[in-house]
């Protein structure tokens, strides 16, 4: 289809403007509460093919419980939303959570994150949220870190404020997992699943 | 961010202000000072009672050849009490060339001093309806569920009052009284080996940091993460993001607090479950378990059964709702199409006690037995292991046999194979220290098959009357010391055990 010369120009404008947007959104914005606030769950197939394409983890190696059982396919299928209408007779996706989803939730987000952590400390050429600080970790180590992560799980920039909360918990955690490259990497694996477990991760 | 003051102090709360003194009380003593336990078994499909303890033999009706009454020597009256029992055996269950041995009397030696038979009479023979109001009694307290009811009872300081283990039956359907705490409403447990993986969010991942981090990557993000940001700020009103962040508080800590990944994983550690490898363990009482239900791993009534006792023993849950798949279910190693089945081998036939259709009697006679079989395992558990003061679980427990409807009465003359239909007219199991044990309470009318029914309070059997799906619920819910103030429930006097 043909765009229209007045709406084509208008297009290009916009995405211009877009494109030399400032890359982190203004903490002053806060978001209006909706009216009509309709969401779903992100059932387990679907997040962990989200993370997988984000991630680069190939989709059957992502999750597995003890190593052997796929975690939304097999372990958690209906926990996490899923349906099973030729073995276990379940149709229908659950209504509404059950007491074990969001445990079995951060379960995968936990195992996802500490698959792709462990693959970044494996190869550091091709890490994708694990990467060393050249020296002690800094603000701009945090930041860099907080801007991987936004970037790969919800797939949108961090705010200002964003940035200000995460480094402000990876401070807070450094006295407890050091300074050092393992202590980097538990930092990472933990602003990873706290971020991969959040209600945005969760639900769209 | 806890959204929400602790599911224990709801239950109790919603309880007092919903039911009256007389259920605030027992809610308020968590735990409970006199617990109560209730496992439904569902019998999916209509398991008739006169093909088991109200069974008729041939001599005793008139109409003996052309209805379903059955051989002499193959109706026991096991103990000499009042329930009779089919010991049966067959080479072929209909066109299904697997031979099998049933045994119902060795269940009535066992436990015939707290069974109770009530008679009664259902209002649908729709499978899904009728398994529904089979718990419901057809809406007698405001649609809310027998496994419902009791976990509202029983259920404060239970982290997982109401446990539904088995799938695809609207047995575990929710009750329609939407008043009850959410709690009370039923939690699946889709797959029992592995559901209690889902209870824990750390222990057995590999590379996951430790307790105290995890945690506080956790309070990061229900206490700041999540609550400032522009997601929650748009959608926090909506209702499944409000349950989630619920159940993420006070019912996640109860959940983990009590460490059932351990405590409810029946498995040993093997090539199947490598629970070393991953740092988890089995349950101190997996071994036990496992004596009783050896088939545990490839059986799913058994890994049912398994996972009911330790929820009960583990103060986990207070109603567990299990029974017999829809699905065939053969012995491990069972090999199809190669000159046949051996016997035994088919432990379930394809859509549970439904597949009398097929083969009235040889379905009925090896599902009772299955069903009769697990029950007395999981009976001899309970009893097994001491509650409180010289009690067993067993001493505080009920199990409701519950099914959809009966079968037709008719077959053709003479026949020992042939196919039956749903009928509304049938009568209840009910096993239980806490029932007036060792009754009938109806009876069965030779020349008909169908059964009739009793005095309420007095058990006095009456011909031409037909109890109703509200009496039974009720009778079981008085039964198990569920006060029920301004519910208009009829008293059932003689279903208790102190009648």
């Amino acid at each position: 289809m043909r765009m229209p010369g007045l709406f084509a120009a208008l297009t290009l404008a916009v995405m211009a403007a877009v494109a030399v947007a400032p890359a982190v959104v203004s903490a002053q914005e806060a978001a209006p509460a909706s009216t009509d606030p309709r969401i779903k769950f992100k059932d387990g197939e679907r997040y962990l093919r989200d993370l997988s394409e984000t991630f680069e983890i190939p989709r059957d190696e992502i999750c597995r419980e003890l190593s052997r059982y796929d975690c939304s396919n097999k372990a958690f299928r209906i926990v996490l939303g899923g349906v099973d209408p030729y073995d276990a007779r379940v149709m229908q996706p659950l209504d509404q959570a059950t007491l074990a989803s969001p445990i079995a939730f951060d379960r995968v987000a936990l195992q996802v994150c500490a698959n792709r952590v462990a693959r970044d400390r494996a190869d550091p050429a091709k890490a994708l949220l694990f990467k060393s600080a050249a020296g002690r970790p800094d603000r701009a180590w945090r930041d860099a870190l907080t801007d991987r992560l936004y970037d790969r799980i919800l797939r949108r920039d961090a705010s200002v404020a964003e940035r200000d909360r995460m480094a402000a918990f990876l401070q807070g955690v450094e006295g407890r997992t050091g300074r050092s490259a393992r202590g980097q990497s538990e930092q990472t694996l933990l602003a990873c699943f706290a971020l991969a477990s959040s209600a945005e991760a969760a639900f769209y | 961010m806890n959204l929400t003051p602790s599911r224990r102090g709801l239950l109790a709360g919603a309880a007092a202000s919903l039911a009256g003194p007389g259920l605030a009380r027992a809610a308020r003593t968590p735990g409970g000072a006199d617990p109560r336990f209730l496992i439904v078994l569902c019998g999916t499909g209509g398991c008739s009672i006169v093909d088991s303890f109200l069974a008729v033999r041939e001599s005793e009706s008139a109409n003996g050849s052309t209805l379903n009454a059955w051989p002499d020597q193959l109706v026991q009256s096991p103990g000499g009490g009042p329930f009779r029992a089919i010991d049966f055996a067959s080479k072929t269950i209909g066109a299904i060339p697997v031979p099998f041995t049933a045994n119902q009397s060795d269940f009535v030696k066992r436990h015939g001093q707290d069974m109770m038979v009530a008679t009664y009479t259902g209002t649908s023979v729709n499978h899904g309806v009728a398994e529904h109001r089979s718990v419901t009694g057809n809406a007698a307290w405001r649609g809310r569920t027998l496994q419902e009811a009791v976990a509202l009872t029983y259920g404060a300081g239970k982290p997982i009052p109401n446990v539904h283990l088995v799938n695809g039956v609207s047995f575990t359907d929710r009750g329609t009284d939407d008043s009850l705490p959410s709690s009370a409403y039923g939690e699946r447990a889709p797959s029992p080996n592995l559901w209690p993986l889902s209870l824990d969010g750390r222990k057995g991942v590999p590379g996951a940091p430790d307790a105290k981090l995890f945690e506080a990557a956790r309070a990061f993000r229900n206490g700041t993460l999540d609550p400032e940001s522009d997601f929650v700020r748009t959608f926090g009103d909506s209702v499944r993001l409000k349950r989630w962040l619920e159940l993420r508080g006070a019912p996640l800590k109860d959940i983990e607090g009590a460490d059932l990944i351990t405590q409810l994983m029946v498995h040993s550690d093997s090539e199947d479950m490598p629970l070393k490898a991953s740092g988890l363990k089995s349950s101190p009482l997996a071994k036990k378990v496992r004596e009783a239900f050896p088939a545990y791993g490839f059986d799913p009534l058994e890994s049912q059964a398994a996972l009911a006792f330790l929820l009960i023993r583990c103060g986990v849950a207070s109603t567990v709702t299990l029974g017999p798949e829809t699905s065939a279910v053969f012995n491990k190693g069972a090999a199809l199409g190669r000159g046949g089945l051996s016997a035994g081998d088919m432990r379930n036939t394809p859509i549970a006690f439904d597949f009398s259709h097929q083969a009235h009697r040889e379905v009925q006679s090896l599902m009772w037995s299955r069903v009769l079989s697990v029950t007395d395992r999981l009976i001899t558990l309970l009893k097994s292991e001491e509650l409180a003061g010289g009690k067993s679980y067993w001493d505080h427990s009920l199990v409701y046999v519950a099914t959809e409807f009966g079968r037709s009465r008719n077959r053709p003359a003479g026949a020992m194979t042939f196919g039956s239909g749903h009928d509304l007219n049938n009568g209840a199991l009910i096993v239980s220290p806490l029932v007036n044990g060792g009754k009938m309470l109806g009876g069965v009318d030779p020349e008909t098959l169908m059964t009739y029914g009793f005095d309420p309070l007095s058990g006095r059997p009456e011909p031409g009357r037909h109890m109703t799906e509200p009496e039974i619920f009720s009778g079981i819910i008085q039964a198990l010391g569920i006060e029920t103030p301004g519910a208009g429930l009829p008293d059932m006097r003689v279903m208790r055990r102190k009648a």
